[in-house]
């Protein structure tokens, strides 16, 4: 009788965990997946600061002490919104926030070279205007440091620890909800 | 009328040119060069995307991609080579070919113990209806000799009976 029972209700159990598995698929988000990075050290680079093309930065430069990337362009609408609060951590939590500056248009293969003057007057209107989270930005114009860092567009943020390990890898804009639950746990084990 | 002919013949000229200049953007070493970096385009997943490989998206990170792509093939790289490229960086998502793994096997391999889990009930049952239908014969033999039992205590041969004892 048991045996009967325990056959004839398995179709029941099917159904539930399929229920359970299709259900998790409905709330999650397609775009979030694991990096490739996660701690591995942070790629080798040389680059010219956005700026003043005389200063370079490079990968020991950058990763002396515990620091969040913020990978960035003024042509991203997401970035707009969440310079407001990369400042607001900056200023109030002293979180140190370097960017990097991703430009969509430079592909010299193809004859566009990116407007380095024009870039220059569109990021100081907007940092001015919004906030300015940066203590320096990194000019990666033909995209190499981020294809290095497995960056599929921007905005994408890191925080590499002091020992020039990548920790976290997000992909989307920072909120107080994603600072709150994925980046402050890993920043507070960091310092 | 000549005129027109002209236009088209000027027409075809220039777009011959066209086709020529597009065809000779990339230019390989080799056939086989060639042949690896098409392949590498159609089996590389475009990250940004949900489900476009790099030859056929035009967002940035796809070029960026194809461009590294075609560098590490005209450097000699094998096909392997620029697959561990792109998944040290993008992870599994960016290769059309996942790997076997646990995860991976168990799409293989639920479907073979369905069916194998199938078969074993399919035959458990027809056992069963068999021993049934053994049982079921069995009871034949039983019901002629209840039949005749009946038949022998019906009112009719009661009467019978009653006839033949009185």
């Amino acid at each position: 009788m048991t045996k009967k029972l325990s056959v004839s209700i398995l179709p029941l159990i099917v159904f539930i965990l399929l229920l359970g598995f299709l259900l998790k698929g409905l709330f999650s988000d397609p775009r979030e997946r694991d990096s490739a990075l996660i701690n591995k050290p942070m790629p080798e680079f040389s680059l010219p600061d956005l700026m003043d093309e005389s200063i370079k930065h490079t990968a020991q430069s950058l990763t002396q002490s515990p620091v969040l990337i913020n990978v960035w362009g003024t042509w991203c609408t997401t970035c707009k919104y969440e310079l407001p609060f990369l400042t607001k951590l900056s200023e109030e939590y002293g979180v140190k926030i370097v960017g990097i500056y991703y430009d969509q248009n430079h592909a010299p293969e193809f004859g566009q070279y990116a407007d380095i003057p024009a870039i220059r007057v569109e990021v100081k209107e907007m940092l001015q205007r919004l906030g300015n989270p940066y203590q320096y930005n990194i000019l990666d114009l033909d995209r190499t440091l981020s294809l290095n860092l497995g960056v599929t567009g921007a905005p994408e943020t890191f925080l590499i620890d002091a020992d020039g390990t990548i920790r976290v890898h997000h992909m989307g804009d920072v909120n107080e909800r994603v600072w709150r639950d994925k980046l402050a746990p890993v920043w507070n084990e960091m310092n | 009328m000549k005129l027109y002919i002209v236009i088209v013949l000027a027409f075809l000229v220039f777009v011959g040119q066209q086709v020529h200049a597009t065809e000779d953007v990339v230019k390989f070493d080799s056939t086989k060069q060639e042949e690896t970096y098409r392949e590498l385009l159609l089996e590389l997943r475009c990250p940004k995307c949900q489900n476009q490989n790099i030859a056929d998206s035009n967002a940035v990170v796809a070029k960026d991609m194809r461009q590294k792509t075609l560098e590490l093939v005209k450097q000699g790289q094998k096909k392997e080579e620029v697959i561990d490229y792109m998944v040290n960086r993008y992870g599994q998502f960016a290769h059309y070919k996942p790997p076997v793994n646990i995860a991976t096997s168990m799409l293989w391999l639920l479907p073979a113990v369905f069916i194998v889990f199938a078969i074993v009930m399919l035959r458990r049952r027809s056992l069963k209806s068999n021993a049934q239908n053994q049982t079921s014969v069995a009871s034949e033999t039983l019901d002629a000799d209840l039949e005749q039992l009946l038949d022998s205590n019906s009112p009719e041969n009661k009467e019978q009976n009653g006839d033949k004892g009185a």
